[in-house]
């Protein structure tokens, strides 16, 4: 059922993948400040919106579980947190190499953006030992979404309140007053971030279809173990 | 922390050994979740092939327990099942 449709899916991701990394190599201009390391950029960045955006997707899907009962709900919830941490972690290595390159230290605590991304980031590590603490599933599913809407509403407040920070140090490419990317930059990034997206929505799709095998293979394996109406095992009867 | 805002940008060369670093870590980890899911689905599809054994078998005459049991812990993957399988309420 979730597998429905993940073979184009993974042509068009891998296609968008190579399309941005020949955009971003062989398109996109040199950076007259930064040079070659700006290549970074073009990973980074994408990596970051698609991760906050998934945490946010994740609250969205919480909702709707509440809303429903449905469990198909948690599960996307799930796996959308699931897939932004992984997400999340290339965005932190990425980042600090890119520090590395660019102002020689692998982290900068005084710098808002990298410690603000740094607290979502564990705030979503506990998503984990909070919801598996929880031993019965009804409400293991119904906390954690309870989680997934908090934590999701932090992603978007947290993200105002950096941009309303002053730095220095972090710069704002995108609705500056004094100029911003330009086109060629723009596009290559925006190809790259359309790459990343369909990258995620893959991986998640994946993931769904898995863990839907797996849970169906335990519903079998149950109900073949299942004794039947007269107390026997419908299928697999004691033998004497 | 004074940090070199201005610094110039780095050599090819040097530049060039971040770059790849950054993208190399990315496709890393993409790699290994592949990986890790590839051996998840290794693992569903033999017990997929014990089940039907085990469903050929009784079949056949040949009575025993279903194979694979005890694996009722609690799972995001029951979650996921049509109908809700969990608690124990269907």
């Amino acid at each position: 059922m979730y597998g429905k449709g993940l073979r184009p899916l993974s042509i068009a991701t891998v296609a968008a993948i190579v399309v941005s990394l020949s955009l971003v190599f062989f398109y996109a201009p040199l950076d007259a400040d930064q040079g070659f390391i700006q290549k970074i950029f073009y990973l980074h960045v994408p990596l970051a919106i698609t991760a906050l955006v998934g945490f946010v997707v994740g609250g969205v899907f919480a909702i709707l579980h509440l809303r429903s009962g449905d469990s198909r709900w948690d599960a996307y919830s799930y796996v959308s947190i699931h897939m932004s941490v992984i997400f999340g972690v290339a965005v932190l290595i990425t980042g600090s190499i890119w520090a590395k390159a660019s102002w020689g230290h692998w982290w900068v605590w005084d710098e808002p953006t990298l410690v603000s991304f740094l607290i979502v980031f564990l705030m979503y590590a506990t998503y984990y030992p909070f919801r598996y603490a929880i031993e019965d599933r009804e409400r293991q599913a119904r906390y954690a979404s309870v989680f997934a809407i908090t934590a999701g509403a932090f992603v978007p407040l947290n993200f105002m309140a950096v941009r309303m920070a002053q730095s220095l140090v972090h710069p704002r490419v995108f609705a500056t007053a004094n100029g911003g990317l330009p086109g060629s930059m723009m596009l290559t990034f925006l190809v790259s971030l359309l790459a990343i997206g369909l990258l995620w929505v893959t991986l998640v799709k994946f993931e769904l279809t898995a863990k839907s095998a797996s849970g169906q293979l335990k519903r079998l394996r149950r109900a073949l173990d299942a004794p039947a109406p007269g107390g026997a095992s419908r299928v697999a009867p004691e033998v004497s | 922390m004074l940090l070199p805002i201005a610094t110039p940008a780095l050599p090819l060369d040097e530049a060039g050994k971040y770059v790849a670093g950054a993208y190399v870590v990315f496709l890393a980890l993409i790699v290994i979740y592949v990986a890790i899911m590839a051996a998840k689905l290794q693992r569903i599809e033999r017990e997929l092939r014990e089940l039907a054994g085990f469903v050929e078998s009784r079949v056949n005459g040949d009575g025993q327990a279903a194979p694979g049991r005890g694996s009722e812990e609690p799972s995001i993957s029951d979650s996921l099942a049509p109908h809700g399988s969990r608690g124990g309420g269907t």
